[in-house]
């Protein structure tokens, strides 16, 4: 319990600190939001009026302030591109898609990176090891977007699985917007897979050097129970570390496998809100991604007491 | 006692280089009878962890076995499948392994480890094997047994672990029970406890035993038969005292002989280093962002002196406090408060560890002159020969000076960490447990340095070892630390021949050199918090306690007030 209330302490101190840093960080990027919302035609009065009237005129703290109370509650202001809609709408539509794609993409990599990794291991040396090192060695290298363009071509375009620029929303129909996310949610997994089983492959490789696996075999368990039993929960113990980079990565990987396939993402809505200097979008979507990074992260701490008994006796 | 049941018969073992097979084990040949207790000694490359290993089945996939049978109640071990080999290992054969800290798996339960050779060996239902693991936990004088079924490994002590894994490997009462080096991690006088319960194990259920040391005094006092090994063959065998009384081989001979030569006494009165009301602290942060700093009381009300030319011993056991006070004296540890007089420039500290003590990817050359440098010499033809001479002296060939330190063996190392520490011309060297990552036969050499340096140079030692045996060879003096005090001070002759505080004499009497002595030692298992905080610290391992005890902190007193040489002791059992 005291374990658990120190990690929330830690969560609360490093989110506010997130906040902050973001908050800053618009603020100091040259240019008016005001004249940016106007266009450079608005005269100086009616740019006054709107800085006036959006507060810009406030000062740094004050503006934080106003700004983290409107972002706990879900208001980020308005978005100067769709002008009058809530920030908020637009990202939730768009969370959801993105969520959809991350889960999809995460738990293909789990499928099929962790029996690869303890095949790979067990099979130390074999062909068998050779040829998932060689698939480790090309997928790794390959970055997501190039692989959205071949899986585009085979299986929209030759093979005709799914129409490429035809997603839809969830909110319309979830079954065909899974179906469309298939492929995107494997560009995105695909050379994170390469990582994970590479990982994992050393963690049991290292593992099945240590004293307490000869014990094991001492008393009469045959490899595969040795395996199973003794070897894999001690492995997976740096590997769930990995994994939580790994989840982190895929929201990045979203933002570029969303352009290639067309899916309107958040991805895709912090590129056009960056190219239109929609700073209040971009704000909000660098908030929510930090957030939800930051939560993985303490999900994962959490998910250690389960795991590894000396982090919980402690 | 006569029949076979295990017998190895000309097995060679070898593993494959690029030059053509390297033997580790050549041509071995030996038989445990039912009941009998067999001991194998050697240094470590002797070959004698491979043989057990390969008679467990347990050998390195890169090992070949070149030739030989393994015969364990008249099958052939190394002709099995594995299949058939699973159903003898941890049933009929098991093992205990020298590194308790790390031979349990980290994430099970005691219960769940301890109970597994049944689970695998026997369809008994989940209750019954509970009773089972109950009963062998509390008997191999582990307290609570339920209660330490749910607890994990890393929360209990290294005796603690060791008898969990001979529990683990009792738990199936199978007939040979293998020990490598089962003592070898651990204090003394767990030591003596862990050897105590193999003995009573063997007497219960007349288990027999292949027990792998490389320490004579163990051997001796556990095993009926002894084999010696060198370079992978047997040198020598038979009855222990015979081998051990009426050794034929050289290298035995050697092996005995490994005892260091005793001292020579060349004390002077003047004092070189004088302790009073030393109390010194450690500062430990706790883990994460709101970790607190924390100033550990180490070491309380210590009051000692060195006088010129003496080697005082340190004795205690792991956890007690000698590195730090080591740490201390060289100028390590600023935290204390009292009074510490050193009356010589620059108290040098040579290392436990030959392996990592010395940077490896600097030449010897340099790291002899590293001190020299410091210390303002410029003259770089000054310093090479001031190197060269120092490697002359620890026994070493000026050459050294162009090597780098993984080209050395350990005793070599050893011998460079003490030449770093004299070519200052410091006069006080403190020693923390200098020889005991060494073999035996380099043990004595690096000893019988020390000792000519003592007398050539006119030396004082602070000696920090758990090696009662080359102590009482070693030392003039000797103090007693437990829990971060000094118990008892005296005469070496005088502290061995009769010990004093209750802790001195269970230290003391577990060295295994007396049958009768082993017999008396009673103990419980030690933790810091059982110490109380106004009470001895003793208290509640002593088995000649009373109230006063829980209560007060014993004063030191003199017990040789008379005589020239002091005997103190802390105990309320002398005051009147």
């Amino acid at each position: 319990m005291k374990y658990m209330l120190k990690k929330i302490t830690t969560l609360i101190i490093t989110l506010l600190l997130v906040s902050v840093v973001t908050f800053v960080a618009f603020s100091v990027i040259p240019g008016d939001p005001a004249l940016a919302k106007l266009g450079t035609y608005a005269t100086p009065e009616r740019v006054e009026a709107l800085r006036e009237e959006m507060g810009l005129n406030k000062s740094l703290p004050e503006r934080y302030v106003d700004w983290l109370s409107g972002a706990v509650r879900g208001d980020f202001g308005e978005s100067y591109q769709y002008a009058g809609t809530p920030v908020s709408e637009l990202i939730n539509q768009r969370l959801q898609v993105t969520a959809i794609l991350a889960v999809m993409a995460f738990i293909i990599i789990l499928v099929i990176s962790i029996p690869m990794g303890i095949v790979s291991a067990r099979k130390e040396g074999t062909w068998i090891d050779v040829f998932i090192n060689l698939f480790t060695q090309v997928t790794m290298a390959i970055p997501a977007f190039f692989l959205g363009m071949i899986l585009t071509y085979f299986f929209g375009l030759t093979f005709k699985f799914f129409q490429p620029g035809k997603f839809v929303m969830p909110q319309e129909n979830l079954g065909s917007c899974i179906r469309y996310l298939i492929f995107p949610a494997i560009a995105i997994a695909i050379p994170k897979i390469a990582m994970v089983v590479k990982f994992l492959r050393n963690s049991v490789l290292s593992e099945v050097k240590k004293d307490y696996v000869r014990t094991a075999y001492s008393k009469g368990n045959r490899t595969k129970k040795v395996l199973y039993i003794h070897v894999f929960q001690n492995a997976l113990i740096p590997v769930i570390t990995f994994i939580a980079m790994v989840a982190a990565e895929i929201l990045a990987g979203s933002i570029v496998v969303e352009q290639v396939f067309s899916v309107t993402g958040m991805g895709r809505l912090l590129v056009t809100a960056i190219s239109n200097r929609d700073y209040p979008i971009v704000q909000a979507v660098v908030l929510y991604i930090t957030v939800i990074v930051i939560i993985i992260n303490f999900i994962v701490d959490i998910l250690y007491q389960f795991v590894d008994p000396r982090v919980r006796t402690e | 006692m006569g029949e076979k049941l295990l017998e190895v018969k000309n097995l060679t073992i070898g593993f494959p280089e690029e030059t053509g097979m390297r033997t580790v084990v050549d041509d071995v040949s030996f038989t445990v009878g039912y009941g009998e207790i067999v001991g194998i000694v050697g240094e470590s490359g002797s070959g004698k962890s491979m043989t057990v290993q390969t008679i467990m089945g347990l050998k390195n996939r890169d090992a070949h076995i070149l030739s030989g049978e393994i015969l364990f109640n008249g099958k052939d071990l190394l002709k099995m499948s594995d299949e058939e080999l699973s159903k003898i290992q941890g049933n009929d054969m098991s093992m205990v392994f020298q590194e308790p800290m790390t031979s349990l798996n980290p994430v099970k339960k005691i219960g769940w480890q301890v109970a597994e050779s049944l689970k695998i060996h026997t369809s008994m239902p989940d209750d019954e094997i509970h009773g089972r693991v109950v009963e062998i936990l509390a008997n191999v004088g582990l307290p609570k047994p339920e209660e330490l079924c749910q607890k994990y490994p890393h929360q209990l002590s290294g005796g603690m672990r060791q008898r969990v894994m001979i529990a683990m490997a009792m738990i199936c009462w199978p007939k040979l029970l293998i020990a490598d080096e089962p003592t070898t991690a651990l204090d003394v006088t767990v030591q003596a406890q862990i050897l105590q319960l193999l003995r009573k194990i063997h007497m219960e259920a007349n288990t027999s035993i292949l027990f792998i040391s490389h320490d004579l005094n163990v051997v001796k006092e556990v095993c009926q038969k002894v084999i010696v090994m060198y370079q992978g063959k047997i040198v020598e065998r038979g009855y222990t005292e015979e081998v051990l009384y009426h050794p034929k081989h050289d290298y035995t001979k050697h092996l005995i002989a490994s005892i260091p030569r005793n001292k020579e006494d060349i004390r002077e009165d003047e004092l070189v280093m004088q302790a009073k009301d030393l109390n010194v602290y450690y500062s430990v942060k706790e883990r994460g962002m709101f970790g607190k700093k924390e100033n550990k009381h180490v070491l309380q009300n210590v009051n000692f002196h060195i006088r010129r030319g003496e080697i005082l011993g340190l004795v205690g056991e792991s956890g007690c406090g000698k590195s730090t006070l080591a740490k201390c004296i060289v100028g390590l540890n600023k935290n204390y408060t009292g009074t510490l007089d050193i009356r010589e420039e620059h108290p040098q500290l040579v290392f436990q560890d030959p392996y990592s003590s010395l940077n490896p990817m600097k030449k010897i050359g340099w790291i002899l002159e590293e001190p020299l440098k410091v210390h303002g010499m410029k003259d770089k033809a000054k310093r090479k020969e001031l190197v060269s001479q120092m490697l002359t002296q620890v026994g070493l060939d000026p050459s050294y000076a162009d090597r780098y330190p993984n080209e050395l063996s350990g005793g070599q190392r050893q011998r460079i960490s003490i030449g770093g520490a004299l070519i200052l011309n410091s006069k006080f060297i403190v020693a923390d447990e200098p020889v005991s990552a060494l073999d035996v036969t380099v043990q004595s050499q690096v000893l019988n340095l020390l000792l000519d340096l003592h007398r050539t140079h006119q030396l004082t030692y602070l000696f920090i070892s758990h090696d009662l045996n080359i102590v009482r060879h070693f030392c003039n003096r000797v103090i007693v630390m437990y829990l971060g005090e000094i118990v008892e001070e005296a005469e070496v002759e005088e502290i061995y021949e009769d010990p004093k505080h209750p802790y001195t004499q269970l230290l003391f009497h577990s060295i295994l050199t007396d049958e009768r002595k082993l017999q008396k030692i009673t103990d419980v298992e030690q933790s810091r918090e059982d110490a109380s905080a106004n009470g001895c610290p003793f208290y509640h391992r002593c088995m000649s306690r009373s109230d006063v005890c829980r209560e007060k902190r014993p004063e030191r007193i003199n017990l040789n007030p008379e005589g020239q040489d002091p005997h103190w002791v802390k105990c309320f059992k002398y005051q009147s």
